[in-house]
């Protein structure tokens, strides 16, 4: 709650100030990015560190923004920044969602000088959602909670459409959450079975279960059903003909020996 | 003599009016269409059928004139007061405010249907009704389709909110003319439509993009005037919109010649030769006539070897069915809810005819794997063959040939299987309730 009342408070405190200070052009290395930023935004390397990017994939200031200060931020907000490693299915949930190709198409009319806040952006590009108003952690991960993700949509949408768009998520999630869980039991009662079908079958389920998510993240609806619920559907299908097919199998063998 | 007639009549008679009733009465319930009295809506579903769903907030309270609404809302949601300030209706002489869609008293605010955009918008709602006399598939009927499918009742309501989101073509302007800019350009290319028409049952983007036409357009589209008319000479390469809906034509269904590919036509009908008239007619605004037709014929040799494949897995699994060798059998299955002619003479679904659109759940993995190769590979081949995608063609064939080794080969093993156990004397039930329980299982059951 406290983290969530620090972001607010950033956002009401804009600091327009940096940019309007002369810099040089670069380029600059990443340890004279950080120096230099440390010290005039310690908060943003804060969030930096502490976020996915610097953790586990060990991001740098100049994965996304480049060697030279001049259009740095631009180059940033941009979708292809993020999809030049986020690929697959999630950037292609969010590509085909509304949003996705919206900002595609406006991309050339879109003045992407402007800060990611309410108002500046006709639909919400992959920074407008996760690195609101700059912030360098992810605006949208699980542990943000909900409040910053509500402020997030409500610079278009309003309060009720929001509240029950993230309810019906949670539900549709609750839902892939069974079926995983279905699946998840399933397997370990299956002890007839030798072969690595059934692991498989596992992953598959984990993948799919990712699809609902993701198409409910990116409001894709074809994610959320034909890559998710059916997929996740078939799955639990597949599981239990395995399961089935074993175990005839196996009463035939005992039946043999006997 | 007379009572030969009369009888028979009067009986037919009662009967339909009675099937009329029955009819009405089951749409009279929480839900919407045939099925209403079997399913309640989930909260959110008022956004995606409006008409039938949407309760009036009330958060604000007073009648509000459209000036005032813009003032306020520039603060509250400034993102869709910019958005329809580079609209058409900011921008006219006499602006169309919020309140003339929405409504004045913000207690009684409305979501804007189809008819409430029609007040100004006629011939493009006129033409958009008329399109259910194509049937389906068709926008106009997408949402009442959608929840008369068995499966839509049976699965939880939270769940199949996925499916309505693309079936509010139906119901609401705004899946193609998106919010609150509404505007025709934006509407005329492709990208309005591949939110829906992407993933494995109608790639639509993905075989469109892959063609000659569709790479002209990846390449040049953004610097072509979309504010021109979808008609002859206005753009380099055809797009979804100047094809489907030519000249404007708020029809989309109307040259439906193959019906998305989900069952066989017959190509040499009257009707479907008068299509193909017009699709010709269509192609020849670039190409020559001989050569559009070619590639029609080209079509219908793709359909028929398609549905080759396809009617040769449907005679594995019928043969199976007659030998009752689909395990676990219909009886042993969970269900639709309210199908109770289904719970009296269980009988697995095989073939379009049959209800083939509702067999990916709850039925057995050779019933699964003809679902996917219908509706998945077949479909992919045949968005391939119609968007120009011969690559495309090319690999839902192969999918179509990879899926009928896999369930022959499936359904040898269950013969073998089962004679096996014949010859064993084993007679037990082999499923067992294996299909009946499970987390989800159980608790879609416990809440249709």
């Amino acid at each position: 709650m406290r983290r969530t009342i620090a972001w607010f408070l950033t956002l009401l405190a804009a600091h327009p100030a940096l940019a309007d200070e002369p810099v040089p052009p670069g380029p600059y290395t990443e340890t004279e990015c950080i120096t230099c930023h440390t010290e005039r935004d310690p908060n943003l390397i804060r969030q930096w560190r502490e976020g996915s990017h610097s953790v586990t994939s060990g991001v740098g200031c100049h994965s996304c923004h480049g060697e030279n200060h001049k259009e740095s931020a631009v180059k940033a907000r941009k979708d292809q920044i993020c999809t030049g490693c986020h690929k697959g299915a999630a950037s292609h949930s969010y590509s085909t969602s509304k949003h996705g190709i919206i900002t595609r198409l406006e991309e050339a009319r879109q003045d992407w000088r402007q800060p990611l806040q309410r108002g500046n952006y006709r639909t919400p590009g992959c920074s407008y959602c996760h690195l609101h108003n700059g912030d360098h952690g992810d605006t949208m991960a699980p542990g943000r909670g909900p409040e910053v993700r509500q402020w997030i949509c409500a610079g278009c949408h309003s309060p009720r459409y929001i509240r029950e768009q993230f309810a019906n998520g949670k539900r549709q999630l609750e839902i892939a959450d069974l079926k995983l869980a279905e699946g998840e039991s399933l397997i370990v009662s299956a002890v007839d079975d030798q072969t690595d079908a059934l692991s498989k079958l596992r992953q598959s389920l984990n993948h799919h279960r990712k699809n609902v998510l993701l198409g409910i993240g990116h409001q894709s609806p074809d994610y959320q059903w034909w890559h998710g619920q059916p997929a996740l559907d078939g799955d639990l299908i597949r599981i239990r003909d395995r399961i089935l097919q074993s175990s005839r199998r196996k009463s035939l063998a005992d039946n043999l020996e006997e | 003599m007379r009572n030969r007639i009369i009888i028979p009549l009067v009986i037919a008679l009662l009967a339909l009016s009675a099937g009329f009733a029955y009819v009405h009465w089951s749409k009279g319930g929480t839900g919407s269409g045939l099925y209403s009295r079997h399913w309640t809506p989930d909260p959110v579903q008022g956004y995606w059928d409006p008409d039938n769903f949407y309760q009036s907030p009330d958060s604000v309270q007073g009648v509000f004139e459209g000036k005032l609404c813009v003032q306020c809302h520039e603060g509250i949601t400034p993102g869709i007061v910019n958005d329809w300030r580079a609209s058409r209706h900011a921008q006219s002489e006499e602006p169309v405010y919020c309140s003339d869609c929405h409504g004045n008293d913000h207690q009684q605010l409305r979501m804007p249907t189809p008819d409430i955009c029609a007040k100004c918008h006629e011939k493009q709602h006129g033409e958009f009704q008329d399109e259910a006399r194509y049937g389906f598939p068709s926008h106009v009927l997408a949402m009442e389709r959608a929840v008369d499918a068995k499966h839509f009742v049976d699965k939880p309501t939270a769940e199949v909110q996925s499916c309505i989101q693309c079936h509010s073509a139906a119901t609401k302007c705004d899946s193609c003319h998106s919010r609150h800019r509404f505007d025709a350009a934006e509407a005329r290319r492709p990208e309005a439509c591949i939110t829906c028409h992407s993933g494995p049952p109608h790639p639509d983007d993905e075989t469109y993009f892959a063609s000659a036409h569709g790479k002209l357009y990846l390449a040049e589209g953004n610097d072509w005037d979309w504010s021109k008319p979808l008609i002859m000479g206005n753009y380099k390469a055809p797009t979804c919109a100047y094809c489907h809906m030519e000249n404007g034509r708020h029809q989309v269904a109307h040259k439906s010649l193959w019906k998305f590919g989900l069952r066989e036509v017959n190509p040499h009908t009257s009707k479907n030769q008068v299509l193909r008239k017009e699709w010709i007619k269509l192609c020849m605004d670039c190409h020559q006539e001989e050569e559009s037709r070619q590639w029609l014929t080209e079509l219908d040799q793709e359909r028929k070897q398609a549905w080759q494949k396809l009617y040769a897995a449907e005679a594995i699994l019928k043969n199976l069915r007659s030998e009752k060798l689909l395990q676990p059998p219909a009886g042993e299955r969970p269900p639709y809810p309210m199908d109770w002619l289904d719970s009296l003479w269980p009988r697995e679904r095989i073939g379009f005819f049959e209800g083939q659109a509702s067999v990916f759940y709850n039925v057995s993995a050779i019933e699964r794997d003809y679902f996917e190769m219908w509706y998945f590979d077949n479909l992919g081949a045949y968005k391939s063959a119609a968007h120009g995608n011969p690559a495309g063609v090319e690999t839902g064939h192969r999918k179509m040939a990879a899926s009928l080794d896999r369930i022959e080969t499936q359904a040898n093993e269950l013969r073998e299987l089962s004679q096996a156990e014949k010859k064993a004397g084993i007679t037990t039930k082999p499923s067992g309730d294996l299909w009946m329980k499970g987390t989800y299982t159980d608790y879609n059951r416990e809440h249709n």
